[in-house]
């Protein structure tokens, strides 16, 4: 296969390891101000390797979209950034204009949203499309820009006559194949995907997940895989962080999470996938319902639901309901946000 | 209206509980001193909303006062002693070339107005209401003729036939006015209130509504009707302000009943009298500013009742400092 | 009393295509000669993906549609012919539905307590006076405690999972036979899943209620059917034990959507091999299996004749020539 879309140079797994292409740090998002002001992103501390595909996995509410949205740096009012900041490259983006943020968008990181395949332009031919938006970051020939196009439905799978198709003409599987194509058109070294696969049916999810997989090994970009399924992070990810309430909880390998879960609330969610082989028992999930953000819990904002906050236990009961546990290594790459587990040295 | 969620308390297990106790509120229930209807209070919310209502309210409160603020019930006193008056504490809003007090016109003006928009504005939502949502929810060839029906009088430019018909009627009174108007308006709303029917016919809650066993007519009052009570409510103002429009301007064509006292005649009687060209300012910017401002609130109200339902519409500012004192207060007595 | 509740035979539900040729009409064939049996205490998956008429077969068991062929019998009584509106309301007292999105379930301008009521006033399950402890209790057995307080909510203030729960509640409310949940848990997060499950368990085993759970999600039917239906492009391509199904799955499709379903279980990630071809109904399908542009297995035969359901092994049944041959089509090949 040609390389339509310009593969990064390959890296090897320790430069890898220390090319840190996006870092979050401290990153704290609020929406709307006063008295009505709600903390979706507290503190976060999150770092996408070059070549990595990450995983941000969390329920409704959690404060994942919020997140993809700083990275891309499209938050929109009511909004705003109040603390922390976002290095692509040890470059700050909080501190560029407009001009700079324009180029970065789509060119280093681009984004796949939660049923995007439902933003295309329904009056717009998908060869179109993809000139649209050519043509609004470099200076290409209309005829340069489809025959691109053609080769980059391609890559994705999909025939190259559909690039004078409709939106309607195509199923929905394959919509979102063309807003993947769309994402990677101008070889990003990021991809975001919010929620990718949530309106498809399995099937189709998981060839679309397989396709990802397997651009990803070619072009070596990096991928930041945001959605509730903890299960299909299990498979696809190389490095796993739990969202819960605006902060990570806890982040880790993802064969290590697998195997050694720490947080409450971790556990409680590998707890919530019915297994579809082996052998089958009840399962707890987990009880009650996420906190208002605008009126969070003291403390451990998890400390409501888990199972091991418990009043007998009085010390221990004191902190998780008034400090809140911060994020430690408790073995080589794995990070604890829990009262309960100790720390390394 | 924001999304609370509750807050969990304990947590009673059994796989299938799952904790779903729902907190208590804080604060044990607000305190009230005025029975507001809830209502009123929420469109009070939005800025937009305070401006409008308090026109509004204040002009139906000039309409109310008539009796009292102007000695005769008419109106249009004609005391060609006192006439082409300027502003004075006598005549506050001056006197027109026949020597009608202007503020009169005004404030019995109001009156008309007011009444004629809401008159107007009640008949044609009602109609409204009534067709555009059975049409929908029936289906079928009753949509298909009441759609025929309401197409026809879509069509029909209202001030060309109420010229038409006004000229015709020998009666130019509030309620042939009223009708007529009511009748031009009534199928613009029918359609939209049409529509948003046929999208709650398609809810889930509808259905289940259905599959609970309930009839259709409860369905229709019971569970359509309710969701829509903010579109029809904005179907009243709209039609009220246009209402108050089009009167105007029929009379100020000189289409309306000459001896009343409206905003438009009083209009009809400046230009007839050239007050511009006269320097009688007075006879047509009062009159002129109670139309301009009574419609402003109107919309005013529309655009409110439009931020309540589209959050998204509100913008995020920070409290106005008596906003922030009247909250701290607030929770301080909570 | 009888133990089956719900004998659904060749239910079958077309809908007019708009694409109408001249002269002839043409139609969509959601739900095409689809039979099973729901039996009290037992929960039937019927699994399959969008479009494939899972969800058309609980609407037309709700009696949201009327089925354009159909023989349902309720108890042994046959009320696919009954259309006198004591009929229908007789029906809906028995056999009620769950839908799948709880925000849209629930009239958002009327209190949790005026769910609950209408359908104990319709079919006047209690007595006025009664009203008000009947409501308390259908909240408590779903788990929504402090009854009182949840019944003077509005939807907007509960979560989702609670939504749901208050769903079921009105479904329970008429004490049901049958209860026909489409896709209950899909629009929930993944932790509240499970309570929904659960409590789909419980209701099962103490109130003997005959579950028809339709939902898109393997692991989810596994955790609580005892049987599975799988359907595609509106026919029901195998049935049988849940355990069964899964543990040796007939048919290519039902082989497909297993290996498809994320299985952390696993050390790495499966690889399926997918060829084009949609799950959804088709318009006008010629006769043959309606799977064959994506099978692995098909033969001449898989294109031209539709496969029969044929019970390969004890209860479970599969539509499919190579796997689940039919006697006749066997015999034929005998003696050739």
């Amino acid at each position: 296969m040609t390389n339509v879309v310009e593969p990064m140079a390959e890296v090897t797994a320790t430069e890898r390891r220390s090319e840190v292409l996006v870092e979050l740090r401290g990153l704290a998002v609020e929406y709307g101000f006063g008295d009505r002001r709600v903390r979706a992103v507290d503190g976060i501390d999150l770092a996408i390797h070059a070549g990595e595909v990450v995983g941000l996995a969390g329920e409704s509410g959690c404060g994942k979209s919020t997140v993809a949205n700083a990275v891309m740096q499209i938050l929109r009012p009511p909004a705003h950034l109040t603390r922390g900041s976002i290095l692509f490259r040890g470059d700050d983006l909080t501190l560029k204009k407009r001009e700079e943020l324009r180029k970065y968008r789509w060119r280093n990181v681009s984004m796949v949203f939660q049923s995007a395949m439902n933003s295309l332009n329904p009056v717009m031919r998908v060869g179109d499309q993809f000139v649209d938006m050519m043509q609004a970051h470099q200076h290409v020939s209309k005829k340069a820009a489809l025959a691109r196009a053609a080769e980059l439905l391609d890559v994705v799978g999909i025939d190259k006559r559909r690039v004078r198709a409709f939106p309607h003409e195509l199923s929905g599987g394959m919509r979102q194949r063309v807003i993947i194509a769309l994402a990677l058109a101008l070889s990003p070294e990021l991809l975001i995907m919010d929620e990718p696969t949530t309106a498809l049916d399995v099937i189709v999810q998981r060839e679309i997940l397989q396709q990802v997989q397997d651009l990803q090994r070619d072009l070596h970009f990096a991928v930041l895989f945001i959605t509730h399924d903890l299960s299909l992070l299990l498979e696809f990810a190389d490095r796993i962080a739990i969202m819960y309430a605006g902060e990570i909880v806890e982040s880790a390998p993802s064969a290590r999470l697998h195997e050694n879960p720490q947080h409450p609330y971790t556990r409680g969610l590998m707890e919530s996938f019915p297994p579809i082989s082996g052998p089958l028992q009840r399962l707890a999930g987990i009880p009650g319902a996420p906190p208002d953000l605008a009126d969070p819990p003291s403390g451990c904002l998890f400390h409501p639901r888990c199972p091991l906050c418990l009043p007998e236990e009085a010390a221990m009961y004191a902190r998780q309901t008034t400090e809140r546990p911060r994020l430690r290594e408790v073995e080589r790459d794995h990070f604890v946000a829990c009262h309960r587990v100790e720390g390394v040295a | 209206m924001s999304q609370i969620q509750p807050a969990t308390l304990d947590i009673v297990d059994d796989g299938a509980f799952a904790g779903q106790i729902v907190g208590l509120p804080r604060g044990g229930g607000k305190r009230r001193r005025l029975a507001v209807p809830g209502w009123l209070r929420l469109l009070a919310s939005t800025p937009k909303g305070r401006v409008g209502l308090t026109i509004v309210l204040g002009m139906v409160a000039l309409g109310l006062a008539a009796p009292l603020l102007v000695r005769s019930s008419a109106g249009t006193d004609f005391s060609l002693l006192d006439a082409r008056q300027g502003p004075s504490w006598h005549h506050l809003f001056g006197t027109t070339d026949q020597g009608s007090d202007v503020f009169a016109q005004v404030v019995w003006g109001a009156r008309r107005s007011l009444a004629l928009g809401a008159a107007a504005g009640a008949i044609a939502t009602v109609l409204a209401t009534m067709l555009g949502v059975f049409a929908a929810y029936v289906g079928g060839v009753v949509d298909d003729i009441l759609n025929l029906i309401t197409n026809v009088f879509f069509v029909i430019p209202p001030i060309p036939l109420l010229i038409a018909v006004t000229a015709f009627l020998h009666t130019r009174g509030m309620l042939t006015m009223t009708l007529v108007i009511a009748t031009t308006l009534w199928a613009f709303e029918a359609r939209i209130l049409r529509g948003q029917a046929l999208t709650l016919r398609n809810r889930d809650f509808v259905l289940a509504a259905k599959v609970a066993g309930e009839s259709t007519r409860r369905i229709v009052f019971g569970e359509i009707l309710p969701n829509m009570i903010s579109r029809i409510a904005a179907a009243f103002v709209l039609v009220f302000y246009i209402a108050i429009l089009v009167d105007a301007g029929l009379e100020f064509l000189g289409l309306g009943d000459m001896t009343k006292a409206s905003w438009g005649v009083a209009l009809y009687w400046a230009t007839v009298n050239s007050a511009m060209l006269q320097g009688e300012w007075w006879a047509f910017v009062f009159p002129g500013l109670a139309i301009g401002i009574t419609v402003l609130g109107l919309t005013l109200i529309l655009a409110g009742m439009d931020e309540i339902s589209n959050p998204r519409l509100r913008a995020m500012r920070a409290p106005s400092r008596l906003a922030r004192k009247v909250r701290a207060r607030a929770q301080e007595s909570a | 009393m009888t133990e089956t509740s719900l004998d659904v035979r060749h239910l079958t539900k077309h809908f007019p295509a708009d694409s109408a040729r001249l002269g002839r009409r043409s139609y969509v064939h959601a739900v095409d000669d689809v039979s099973f049996t729901l039996r009290r205490g037992r929960i039937t998956a019927l699994v399959g993906e969008s479009g494939s008429g899972k969800s058309t077969v609980a609407r037309v068991l709700a009696r949201l549609y009327e089925p354009t062929k159909a023989s349902v019998l309720f108890e042994g009584r046959d009320v696919s012919s009954e259309r006198s509106r004591s009929a229908l309301r007789r029906y809906r007292s028995q056999v009620q539905m769950i839908f799948q999105d709880p925000f849209g379930s629930l009239n958002p301008v009327k209190t949790v307590r005026h769910h609950i009521e209408r359908p104990l006033l319709i079919h006047g399950i209690v007595a006025r006076d009664e009203l008000e402890e009947r409501v308390h209790d259908l909240l408590t057995t779903v788990g929504l405690v402090p009854p009182e307080h949840v019944a003077a909510k509005y939807p907007h203030e509960l979560s989702g999972g609670q939504r749901q729960r208050v769903a079921i509640a009105r479904t329970l409310a008429v004490e049901p036979v049958v209860l026909l949940a489409d896709e209950p848990t899909s629009m929930l997060d993944v932790s509240i899943r499970i309570g929904i499950l659960n409590l789909m368990l419980k209701l099962k085993e103490e109130r003997r209620i005959a579950f028809l759970y339709v939902t898109h999600d393997l692991a989810c039917a596994r955790y609580v059917a005892d049987e599975i239906l799988v359907m595609y492009a509106g026919q029901i391509v195998e049935q049988g034990p849940i355990e069964a199904v899964l543990a040796d799955p007939l048919h290519p499709y039902t082989r497909l959507l297993l290996s498809a379903v994320p299985d952390s279980g696993l050390g790495e990630s499966k690889r399926i091999e997918v060829r084009k071809g949609l799950a959804s109904a088709a318009v006008d399908p010629p006769d043959g299996c309606r799977f064959v542009t994506r099978c692995p297995l098909a033969i001449d035969v898989c294109s031209h004749t539709t496969p029969p359901l044929v019970e390969a092994r004890s209860e479970h049944a599969a539509r499919c020539h190579v796997t689940a041959p039919s006697q006749s089509h066997a015999e034929k090949e005998a003696v050739r």
